[in-house]
Parts: C-alpha cells; sequence; structure tokens
C-alpha cells in the first residue's frame, strides 16, 4: 500500500452532484482493490489558468489515496477515458496530509497576483496591466 | 606635504573600505531550508506565484537564492501547477 494524492478537473458544465458522484465512483474503484480514500476536497468551480478545450473554468477535486499501485493505474485509465475530465495528476507522497489543502483556500492565480502582498512595487503596475486583460 | 599624501592615503584607504562595504552582499540563505523552511507543494499557487516571472518564466537559482535541491523540487511543482491550469505557461 502506497500514498497518493490525486487531482482532477473536471468539465466547467456538469453540476456538483455529478462530480461528487464521479468522486464516489473512483473511490468504489479504489476500494474494490483493498485500498482506502482519505479525504475528498472539492474546491468548487475555479478559474482555470488557460482554456482547455474551450472551457474557461474547472471544478477542481483532490482525493487522498492509499492503495496498491494497480488500484491507482485502473482509476487513471478510467479518467483517461472519461470525457468529463479535462486533466489528472496522481502524485505519490509520503504522508497524506489530513489539513485542507491550499487549493482550498486560494481562488485563483490572477486573483491571487493581483492583491498579492510578496510583491511589493511591482503592485501597482500589475493591477494598471490586470484591468484591460479581465475584460 | 608629507601631511597631505599620509591624508590622501588615509582617505584612500576609507574610500576603499566603503567600496569593500558597497559591493558586499549577505548571502542570503534558501528559504526552503533551515528550521522555519516552507514546504513546497504544487497546489499552493500563492507560494509557487513568488518564484515566477512576470512572465510566467521560472525564476533562476541566484535571484530567488534557493538551494539546488530545493530548485528541482520546485521546478517540478510548478510545472505540476501548469499542467493543472493553476498557473500559466505564458503570461502576457
Amino acid at each position: 500500500m502506497r500514498f497518493y494524492e490525486c487531482v482532477f478537473v473536471a468539465r466547467q458544465d456538469i453540476t456538483g452532484a455529478q462530480v461528487e458522484n464521479m468522486a464516489k465512483n473512483y473511490t468504489n474503484i479504489i476500494k474494490n482493490e483493498g485500498g482506502q480514500v482519505g479525504k475528498i476536497e472539492f474546491c468548487g468551480l475555479r478559474t482555470l489558468a488557460y482554456p482547455i478545450k474551450k472551457n474557461k473554468k474547472g471544478h477542481y477535486v483532490l482525493m487522498n489515496v492509499t492503495a496498491k499501485p494497480e488500484a491507482v493505474a485502473e482509476v487513471e485509465r478510467q479518467m483517461k477515458l472519461s470525457e468529463d475530465i479535462l486533466r489528472y495528476v496522481t502524485v505519490k507522497v509520503e504522508s497524506l496530509d489530513d489539513n485542507p489543502s491550499p487549493l482550498m483556500q486560494q481562488r485563483s492565480f490572477r486573483d491571487e497576483k493581483a492583491r498579492s502582498s510578496y510583491d511589493d512595487q511591482d503592485d501597482v503596475v500589475e493591477n494598471t496591466n490586470e484591468s484591460p486583460r479581465s475584460e | 606635504m608629507s601631511d597631505e599624501t599620509r591624508m590622501s592615503s588615509e582617505n584612500q584607504a576609507r574610500v576603499a573600505q566603503l567600496v569593500k562595504r558597497q559591493f558586499f552582499k549577505r548571502r542570503k540563505s534558501c528559504p526552503f531550508s533551515g528550521p522555519k523552511a516552507m514546504k513546497i507543494d504544487y497546489k499552493d499557487v500563492r507560494l509557487l506565484s513568488r518564484f515566477v516571472s512576470e512572465r510566467g518564466k521560472i525564476m533562476p537559482s541566484r535571484i530567488s537564492s534557493v538551494s539546488l535541491k530545493k530548485q528541482r523540487e520546485l521546478a517540478q511543482a510548478i510545472k505540476r501547477a501548469r499542467f493543472l491550469a493553476l498557473m500559466p505557461y505564458v503570461q502576457k
């Protein structure tokens, strides 16, 4: 048994309930193979940094998985076949973190950039550059 | 005459010292190593965006003073974030 973090991005047109169903589906696959699913985070509809297949937004879901590699391979195969999934990433990790991930707290890259406190002087310039882009 | 020359040599020494001080910069330490290190996570867009240029390129470690080992980790995390459309590949 190994620890995995699985993130997938679903199409913007499907409903939240459908996304939850998908997650449940994958959970069942893993459980059938003798694995476990820890926390599942539904990060909601987030703006993508760039359009993927004409989608500007996507449902982000993060799953913490404890399973055998075969189970993960099966889930990845299913995700590859699914038309509703734009992107998926499964990463092997040393340990699983049960705290809410930064995905839950932060909005999108652009929003962060605009009101980020880290880049100090660039901020003013950034904002002026930002406004025409968002229109 | 001898007084003047001594003065100038003293001055020179002072100037040299000033120049030295000006060009000496304290080496900043890696933000990901040490006791209060941050954890590199591909989902933490706010953290990663600090190590990316305005254009969206990964900053060289000689500027951000990230250690070589952590820079490799950081680059991997940024690339993962890009793939998941959490961060842009290019920002115009």
